[in-house]
C-alpha cells in the first residue's frame, strides 16, 4: 500500500480532494448535492451508452432493427436502454436544478464566474447530446423530431441553410445524417463533455465550494474563515451526495424497469399521419414557434434561444454587486422567475397541445410483418388494397378465408398446398411466418368476429351508418371502411371517437358495449372492403 | 460508533447498493452471449420417397437464420443416408478433423476427405486417418413423408 501511495502521491491528493474543508451549508446542505447527482447520472449515461453501442448499428437499414433486437432479444437490454432514456431526462432536470441553485445563491460571483460559464457550456453540450441521441433509434419520433430540429436551424439568416446541410451531411435527411449524429452523440460530444466536466470540477475544487449567501444587510463574511470553520468533504458532504445519488438511481431504476424506453414505428418519410413531437426538454422551443407568424418565426427559432444562452453566459458579468442573498437581488430574482415560469408554461402548453392526427397503436409483430412484406418484395406479385401487382391473389381479400395452419404450410411448401402455383419457396423462419400472418390478418381484418356482431351493428350502428344497403346515412357509409382503417384504430374510435377526433358527432360506445363486443365489431368493420 | 464512522459506513453501504444495482444488469447484458441458446427451426429437405437406399445423397438447402437483428440466407449442404427409407441420418458435410469438405467414393463405398485422406464408413465412423470422432450429424425427422432437418452439427 505504501509503495502505491508514495508513487501516486495519494496522501496529498486525499488532502486536496477529500479532506478539504467545506463551509457549513446550514439548512441548504441538500441543495449542494445536485451537481454530484448530475455527475453520477452522466456516468450512468456513459456506461449504459457503451453497452448499447455493443448492439447498435448506425445505418437506416439496421438502426431500428438493432434497437428492437436490444429491446426484445438481449437480456437486460430493455432495462439498459430504459436507464439511458430516463437518464437523459434526469441529467437535464438535475442540471437545471443545479443551475437554479447556483443562481438563487449567486454562487457565480467573484471568483467563480468562470465556473458558471463552463457550467453553461456543459448545459449546451448536454442538450446537444439529447438532440443527437434521439435520432439514433430511427423510429418515427427520431426521424420527425430531427427533421423539425434541423429545419429550425435552416431558418437562421444567411448561414442557416448551410448549417442545416452540414448537420444533415447532405441535402436530405438520411444515412449520412444518422452516421453524423451517431459520431456526435458517441464520440465528439461525450469527449468534449468529459473534458469540460474536468475543467468545471477543477475550478470547483480550486475555488472551494461557495458558502451559503449571507443575509440581506449584513457585510460579506470572510470566505477563508468560513471554510476553516467547516467540516471536511469526506465523509460529511459525500454522505449527502451519496444519499442523493442513491435516491436518483433508485428513481431511474424504477422508471427504467417499469416504463422502459419507447420505440415507435420505423421512420417513414412518407407518413402524413404522424404527430411529430420533440423530447420534453425541447417542448418550450417547439411551442414558441406556434406563437410567431411565418416571417417572424426566426425570432422564436433562432433569436430568442440565442439571447437566452447569451444572457446565461453574461450573468456573472452583469450581476457584479457583492449581494448574494436572493432577497438582496430582487431584480435578478424577478427576471429568473419570469424567465423560468415562461419556459415552464410554454413546455406545459406544448405538452397538453392536442395531437392533430389520430394516434394508431401498432402491434410490433404486425410491424415486423409489414417490413418483411416489403423486404421480400411480395408486392411484385401480390396486391393489398390495390397496391402491387396482380400476378398472385389479392391478399387483402383472400387471407381471411384461410386458417393459420393452411398459410403456414403454404409458406413452407407452396407447391404442395396449391399444385402448380408460381409462389416461390421463401425459406422463412417460423417467427417470420407468424409475423407475416399477423400483418396479413391485420390488413385483411381478422376472422375473429362473432355472429352477435351483426346484431350489435343492427341495434347500435344502423341508426346512423349504412352498410350493405341497410341503415341510415347520417354518418359515413361503412362498406369500404376496411380499406382505410385497421381494426385497432376502429376499436379505439368506437370506444371514444372524441379522443381521436374532438369534432366527431358520433357518441362513444366504450361505456355501453363490452370491450370484447367492440373488438369484434371493429374486426367486422375492418373486414368490410367493398364489393368487388 | 461516532458520527464520522457512521457516515463512512453509510457511504460504503450506499455505494455498494448503487454499484450493485447498476453492475448486475450491466454484467448480465455484457455477458449474455455466454448463455444464449441458438434455436434453429426445422428445415424441409424434401420427400422421403425416392431416396436411394444404402447410398449417401448430397442434399442442398437454404437456411434462413437470425444473425443478431438481421436475418441472413445461407446455402448449405449435407449428406443424407437411409438404409430402410424410414430412418434418415444426415451428416454435416465437413470432416471432423479440420473441417475440409469430404465426398462419397462410389467405388469404395466410403467417405473420403481430400485434405488428410481420412476415411469414414456409411455410418460415419472413422475407418482410418486423423479425425478424432465420427462424422457430425444433424438432427433429422420424418413426418408425413417429408424429411426435416435441424441445421446444427452435433458431435
Amino acid at each position: 500500500m505504501r509503495w502505491v501511495e508514495e508513487r501516486t502521491g495519494w496522501p496529498s491528493i486525499r488532502e486536496t480532494l477529500l479532506d478539504r474543508k467545506i463551509p457549513k451549508p446550514g439548512r441548504w446542505g441538500w441543495l449542494y448535492t445536485l451537481g454530484s447527482a448530475t455527475l453520477a447520472v452522466f456516468l450512468i449515461q456513459v456506461i449504459t451508452g457503451m453497452l448499447l453501442g455493443m448492439n447498435y448499428s448506425p445505418s437506416p437499414d439496421h438502426a431500428y432493427d438493432s434497437i428492437r433486437h436490444i429491446m426484445t432479444s438481449v437480456p437486460m437490454g430493455a432495462f439498459i436502454r430504459g436507464l439511458h432514456h430516463w437518464g437523459a431526462s434526469a441529467m437535464i432536470i438535475l442540471m437545471v436544478l443545479h443551475l437554479l441553485r447556483i443562481f438563487v445563491m449567486a454562487s457565480y460571483k467573484q471568483p467563480r464566474e468562470l465556473t458558471w460559464i463552463v457550467g453553461v457550456v456543459l448545459l449546451l453540450l448536454t442538450f446537444g447530446l439529447g438532440f443527437t441521441g434521439y435520432l439514433l433509434p430511427w423510429d418515427q419520433k427520431a426521424y420527425w423530431a430531427t427533421a423539425v430540429g434541423v429545419n429550425i436551424s435552416a431558418q437562421a439568416p444567411i448561414l442557416g441553410p448551410l448549417v442545416a446541410t452540414v448537420f444533415k451531411g447532405g441535402q436530405e435527411l438520411g444515412a449520412l445524417t444518422l452516421t453524423r449524429f451517431y459520431s456526435f452523440h458517441v464520440l465528439v460530444l461525450p469527449a468534449l463533455l468529459a473534458l469540460v466536466i474536468a475543467i468545471h470540477l477543477f475550478l470547483v475544487v480550486y475555488h472551494g465550494i461557495s458558502a451559503p449567501p449571507h443575509p440581506k444587510g449584513t457585510p460579506p463574511p470572510d470566505y477563508l474563515a468560513q471554510k476553516a470553520a467547516g467540516k471536511s468533504f469526506y465523509p460529511y458532504s459525500i454522505f449527502k451526495d451519496m444519499v442523493m445519488v442513491a435516491l436518483v438511481v433508485g428513481v431511474l431504476v424504477f422508471l427504467a424497469w417499469h416504463f422502459g424506453a419507447g420505440l415507435e414505428d420505423p421512420a417513414d418519410p412518407n407518413d402524413s399521419s404522424y404527430n411529430p413531437r420533440p423530447e420534453w426538454y425541447f417542448l418550450f422551443l417547439f411551442q414558441a414557434l406556434k406563437l410567431f407568424p411565418g416571417h417572424l418565426e426566426y425570432l422564436a427559432a433562432i433569436v430568442m434561444p440565442t439571447l437566452l444562452v447569451l444572457i446565461l453566459f453574461l450573468i456573472p458579468a452583469l450581476d457584479r454587486s457583492p449581494h448574494r442573498h436572493p432577497l438582496a437581488r430582487p431584480v435578478w430574482m424577478m427576471i429568473a422567475i419570469l424567465g423560468s415560469s415562461h419556459i415552464g408554461y410554454l413546455s406545459y402548453q406544448g405538452f397538453v397541445s392536442p395531437l392533430v392526427n389520430p394516434r394508431i397503436e401498432a402491434n410490433p409483430t404486425v410491424l415486423q410483418g409489414k417490413k418483411l412484406y416489403a423486404d421480400l418484395h411480395c408486392a411484385y406479385c401480390h396486391q393489398i388494397r390495390g397496391e402491387g401487382s396482380d400476378i398472385g391473389p389479392d391478399l387483402s381479400i383472400t387471407v381471411s378465408r384461410r386458417t393459420d395452419e393452411w398459410i403456414l404450410d403454404h409458406f413452407r411448401k407452396p407447391a404442395a398446398v396449391v399444385p402448380g402455383t408460381s409462389m416461390p419457396e421463401l425459406h422463412l423462419l417460423d417467427e417470420e411466418m407468424y409475423a407475416l400472418i399477423a400483418y396479413l390478418r391485420d390488413i385483411g381484418g381478422s376472422t375473429l368476429y362473432s355472429r352477435r356482431v351483426a346484431k350489435i351493428f343492427e341495434e347500435q350502428c344502423e341508426a346512423c351508418h349504412k352498410l350493405r344497403g341497410r341503415g341510415e346515412e347520417v354518418g359515413p357509409a361503412l362498406d369500404e371502411i376496411g380499406n382505410f382503417r385497421t381494426a385497432s384504430f376502429l376499436k379505439s374510435y368506437i370506444q371514444n371517437p372524441q379522443g381521436i377526433n374532438p369534432d366527431a358527432a358520433m357518441p362513444e360506445f366504450g361505456s355501453s358495449l363490452t370491450e370484447e363486443d367492440i373488438e369484434h365489431l371493429a374486426n367486422y368493420l375492418a373486414a368490410q372492403k367493398g364489393r368487388r | 460508533m461516532d458520527r464520522r464512522n457512521f457516515l463512512k459506513y453509510s457511504i460504503n453501504g450506499l455505494g455498494f447498493l448503487v454499484g450493485a444495482s447498476l453492475f448486475i444488469p450491466a454484467a448480465g447484458y455484457f455477458l449474455s452471449p455466454i448463455w444464449k441458446k441458438e434455436e434453429e427451426d426445422w428445415i424441409l429437405l424434401g420427400d422421403s420417397e425416392g431416396v436411394p437406399l444404402g447410398k449417401p445423397m448430397q442434399v442442398e438447402f437454404t437456411q434462413r437464420r437470425k444473425d443478431g437483428w438481421m436475418t441472413v440466407e445461407q446455402r448449405r449442404s449435407a449428406w443424407m443416408v437411409t438404409k430402410d427409407g424410414k430412418d434418415f441420418t444426415v451428416f454435416d458435410p465437413h470432416c471432423t478433423h479440420l473441417g475440409c469438405p469430404y465426398r462419397w467414393d462410389e467405388g469404395r463405398g466410403q467417405f473420403i476427405c481430400p485434405c488428410h485422406t481420412a476415411i469414414f464408413d456409411l455410418d460415419g465412423n472413422v475407418v482410418s486417418g486423423p479425425p478424432p470422432r465420427p462424422l457430425d450429424r444433424m438432427e433429422a425427422k420424418v413426418e408425413a413423408g417429408k424429411i426435416w432437418v435441424k441445421p446444427v452439427a452435433k458431435g
